[in-house]
């Protein structure tokens, strides 16, 4: 049996999950994916584990708990790509490379901090759902998210900013302009027709698109 | 520069935010020596005057609004130009106190000039009432430059900014230098010329132009140290400087939050709470008033107004009889009776119509708006949520219909066309000419006073003048935002958002001069279409005028009718227009400036320079158009004149599709070289009864989808190019023809009238 390094574990599994959220993997299709020399050696010391299993066809599948483990692998990629995206503001060709060195940093605990930062997103920013934490399920079971988005606060009701989700440079240079930055207050004083929030003295209309991409920390009115 | 460069010895520069009273710092300052240009290749206005203080000379240059020294805006682009290339001995930056972050943010970028500065806050009344306190020392010091409070508009602060201005000397500190000294990156950039974090800014963003001022202001020796900089920067992996350089401005903000702090709630003044219940019943009535009187007019039932107009006409119909007072041209500007003998215009008529109609809401509203700081603000509020802001709405568009379609295009254009022109200054100059072909060339059918001038200052300016006032009031009382705030939905259906309303309600005025301001709008696609819908439907204020004057004469429905076809047509070509053009609506940000109590003297110059533009654009076109009627008039061919061959070619069109009297031929063509021109000849006609209302429903429906006038194509080429300019034509003119042949053939099909 041959040493398998974690890193070469992770990525594997993470390729055949990716792969097979579009079609169906197989081993060919994996070792083209995985950023790791994958052999056959490799896989098949995988399913020795009960991670994986391999048909006649030379398909991949996840075995219940290489999906566990994999899932976590894969929510941790993501949420980082997030983080590093939406808090970061890095473009989304960055965020992967970054993400990927993230990934092996985080432990569970933090991954779900960073979740909740983020307002438990469900989407990566190229669009593929993130799998659910712990965390994600209580806060959809009892608590509101600390981090929500601009268009989400009552009327009269005041935050801080967090973020912007945002690639565009020039959004946020306009939003800057006018006060509007990340550690500043503001109070969004009406919804429709469109949305107006006030930032020190000044009244900032903002259509729907920028207000719902303008993430706040929530804190409930005293 | 028309100012004599030998005699100035100091230049100095304003510079700040938007809205925060440059303009009233500026003629605090400057007083009546102004002189405002267009900054080259913009639409950029920008204004120069002079003033002297202590023997000393001082050029003062009045910039537009910033929120900051990175440019995002054409405005802020030519601040930013401005300041490198006029190297100003002074910067006051004039700062609304109540935004404080805003305004820091832009002294941050300000102070790397090393340019001596003087700081105003300006409007710290507001601020106090606000509950803003703010440590006027402690900022001085952060800064190292003098801090002036002003309220500009009631002249406070006046001589302590003068002193400022006199004794500042020394440049600023650049603060980032001092806090931010550990940091590599500010150390890099020690070596690189003022203003060094900007000109990376300027560099990073990629604009050329600016980067090509900055070369020219702080040489190029210094700008190859730039680029040097910024190649090493780059070699050493970083991404782009601009954030990082945001955050060390972002850091150097949250150290100055200190001295300026909300510590309570806002209180606004009130000047005594009696007189304020005291309007606001009397604005309350005059609204009840105002309602009551455009709803009865609409229905034809009595109201207080209809009834003061009969009883008043009565009287002088009893008691002045056939010989009333005065004789003359007086007479004829008091009173005057039309052929029908009826009372049409004049000044007795147009008092009862502002004594009975504007002034009740006028007034009041004035009046409040003065008194009440509160009531400025809950206004503010008022007028930008949608269950309220369009009830607004809704009564200023019908106030600034009887200010602009009842005492403009009725009183004024009755007294100046035919009082002025038509019963006196005609007739005079007919009786000192011998008739022949120097009459007829100026006062004859179609003469260049009896046709071309009456049209352009008799039916044209009136109108245009009017709405010029109209709407300088509201976009000094910070009223036009809020309209962006109401129609962004409205627009997005048609591939634009809320800030295009401006230059569509700015069409309303003139078409050319909306043209001219679409630049406001963010992306090409947008330009395009705004373009596009203000050529074909939106009627300039001079045409509107004209088209109501028209309409008078008709039932409602007729206005109605118009109306109706004009505006789904404009949306439907918005809505097919935003599909077809690649792209998607740029995104919308827009700040709500609070309402202001207009200031009568920006108003007054405003319209100034705005009719005085009109002046200069319109009446030649109207000449050489009203001379192409007479050469064409005056020209036989085979015992017609050529204009009776016009007529006869485009026969098939007018009387076949649209069915129209043959002369309407000529209008059109006169609508080629202005629509209101072409409009003020169906105005004509209409008067002298040649049309019935359906004819004249149609042809107002083709004037107003009609190209746009020669004027705004010449615009047009020149904002779009020649190849979309006359696509753009291509597409209007057989479309308004075909909209014009299909709501003739429904009118007639359905034999539906209007009397």
């Amino acid at each position: 049996m041959e040493n398998r390094t974690s890193e070469e574990i992770t990525e594997v599994l993470e390729a055949v999950w990716t792969l097979e959220e579009q079609e169906a993997a197989t081993i060919e299709k994996v070792i083209q994916n995985a950023p790791v020399q994958v052999t056959d050696g490799l896989i098949a010391g995988l399913c020795d584990d009960g991670l994986l299993s391999v048909d006649d066809e030379k398909r991949v599948r996840l075995l219940p708990k290489g999906r566990e483990l994999a899932e976590k692998i894969i929510r941790r990629h993501r949420l980082a790509e997030r983080l590093i995206c939406d808090a970061l503001g890095a473009r989304v060709e960055e965020s992967e490379v970054a993400a990927c060195e993230y990934e092996h940093l985080l432990a569970e605990g933090i991954t779900n901090s960073i979740c909740t930062l983020l307002g438990h997103p469900r989407y990566c920013p190229h669009n593929k759902p993130i799998p659910e934490g712990d965390c994600c399920r209580q806060a959809r079971d009892e608590l509101k998210p600390i981090v929500v988005t601009c268009d989400q606060l009552r009327i009269g009701e005041s935050a801080r900013v967090a973020y912007f989700c945002t690639r565009e440079h020039s959004r946020l240079l306009k939003l800057s302009a006018l006060g509007i930055s990340p550690g500043i207050a503001l109070k969004l004083i009406q919804k429709w027709p469109a949305y107006v929030v006030q930032c020190e003295e000044t009244e900032i209309a903002l259509e729907p698109d920028v207000a719902k991409n303008i993430y706040v920390w929530h804190t409930p009115q005293e | 520069m028309a100012v004599d460069n030998l005699l100035l010895s100091k230049k100095v520069i304003l510079v700040g935010n938007p809205n925060v009273g440059k303009s009233v710092i500026f003629r605090l300052l400057t007083g009546s020596y102004v002189l405002v240009s267009n900054f080259p290749g913009t639409t950029v206005e920008v204004s120069r005057g002079r003033m002297q203080l202590g023997g000393i000379n001082y050029e003062v240059i009045d910039t537009p609004g910033v929120n900051s020294l990175v440019p995002q805006s054409e405005d802020e682009r030519v601040a930013c130009e401005i300041l490198l290339r006029e190297k100003p001995d002074l910067i006051i930056q004039v700062a609304d106190a109540k935004n404080m972050r805003r305004t820091l943010l832009v002294t941050s970028q300000l102070v790397e000039f090393g340019i001596p500065m003087v700081l105003v806050l300006n409007m710290i009344d507001e601020a106090e009432e606000r509950g803003i306190e703010i440590d006027v020392e402690g900022l001085s010091d952060f800064f190292s430059i003098p801090v002036v409070e002003t309220v500009a508009i009631y002249s406070r602060g006046r001589r302590q900014l003068l002193n400022a201005i006199q004794n500042t000397a020394d440049p600023p500190d650049n603060p980032l230098a001092g806090y931010d000294a550990g940091s590599k990156f500010i150390a890099s950039t020690r070596e690189l010329a003022a203003p060094a974090l900007l000109s990376i800014e300027w560099v990073a963003e990629g604009d050329r132009e600016l980067a090509l001022t900055i070369e020219t202001s702080i040489g190029a020796k210094a700008f190859t140290q730039l680029r040097q900089w910024k190649e090493r920067y780059r070699a050493a992996g970083h991404g782009g400087p601009a954030g990082e350089i945001a955050e060390i401005r972002g850091r150097l903000l949250d150290k100055s939050v200190a001295l300026f702090k909300k510590k309570r709630e806002s209180r606004f003044i009130e000047e005594s709470s009696g007189s304020k219940r005291v309007w606001l019943g009397l604005l309350i009535c005059g609204l009840l008033l105002f309602v009551w009187n455009e709803i009865g007019g609409l229905l034809r039932i009595r109201t207080p107004y209809s009834v003061i107009l009969q009883m008043t006409t009565n009287w002088l119909d009893s008691s002045l009889g056939a010989g009333y007072f005065g004789a003359g041209l007086i007479r004829s500007l008091l009173l005057s009776k039309n052929p029908a003998g009826r009372f049409e215009y004049g000044l007795v008529l147009e008092t009862i119509h502002f004594l009975l109609l504007i002034a009740p809401v006028i007034v009041p509203l004035g009046m409040l708006l003065s008194r009440s700081r509160a009531f400025v603000h809950e206004l503010g509020i008022l007028t930008r949520r949608a269950s309220t802001g369009i009830p607004i709405l809704l009564g200023v568009l019908v106030l600034l219909y009887e200010f602009v379609g009842y005492t403009g295009a009725q009183t004024l254009v009755g007294l100046i066309e035919k009082a002025l022109f038509g019963e006196h200054l005609v007739p005079l100059l007919r009786s000192w000419m011998p008739s022949g072909f120097i009459s007829d060339l100026i006062v004859g059918k179609y003469g260049i006073v009896s046709m071309g001038l009456t049209y352009a200052i008799g039916i044209v300016m009136p109108v245009v003048g009017t709405f010029f006032i109209a709407f300088g009031l509201l976009e000094d009382s910070g009223y036009l935002p809020r309209l962006s705030i109401l129609s962004d939905r409205l627009m997005r259906l048609m591939g634009l958002n809320g800030k295009a309303v401006l230059p569509m309600v700015l069409g309303f005025g003139c078409v050319t001069m909306a043209t001219m301001s679409t630049r406001i709008l963010s992306s090409r696609r947008e330009r395009l279409i705004a373009i596009l819908l203000l050529a074909l439907g939106i009627p300039c204020s001079a045409q509107l005028g004209v088209m109501l004057g028209i309409a008078a004469g008709f039932s409602q429905k007729a206005i109605l009718t118009v109306i109706a076809v004009v505006a789904s047509q404009l949306l439907l070509i918005g809505y097919l227009s935003s599909r077809l053009i690649h792209g998607k609506p740029s995104e919308f940000i827009f700040e709500i400036p609070p309402i202001r109590i207009p200031q009568f003297k920006n108003v007054a110059l405003k319209t100034w320079y705005r009719v005085q533009w009109y002046l200069k654009e319109a009446v030649p076109l109207f000449l050489v158009g009203t001379l192409v009627l007479f050469s064409l008039d005056a020209a036989h061919v085979q015992g017609r004149s050529l204009l009776d061959w016009t007529q006869a070619a485009m026969a098939p069109l007018i009387s076949g599709l649209l069915h129209l009297p043959a002369e309407a031929a000529g209008i059109f063509l006169l609508g080629f070289l202005r629509r209101d021109y072409g409009a003020a000849g169906l105005y004509d006609m209409a008067r002298k009864g040649q049309l019935t209302g359906q004819q004249v429903v149609v042809s107002l429906v083709v004037i107003t989808l009609f190209v746009p006038c020669l004027a705004s194509f010449l615009v047009i080429i020149k904002e779009q190019g020649w190849k979309r300019a006359l696509a753009i034509t291509g597409f209007i003119v057989p479309f308004a023809i075909g909209v014009g042949a299909a709501l003739s053939w429904v009118l007639r099909a359905f034999n539906i009238q209007f009397y």
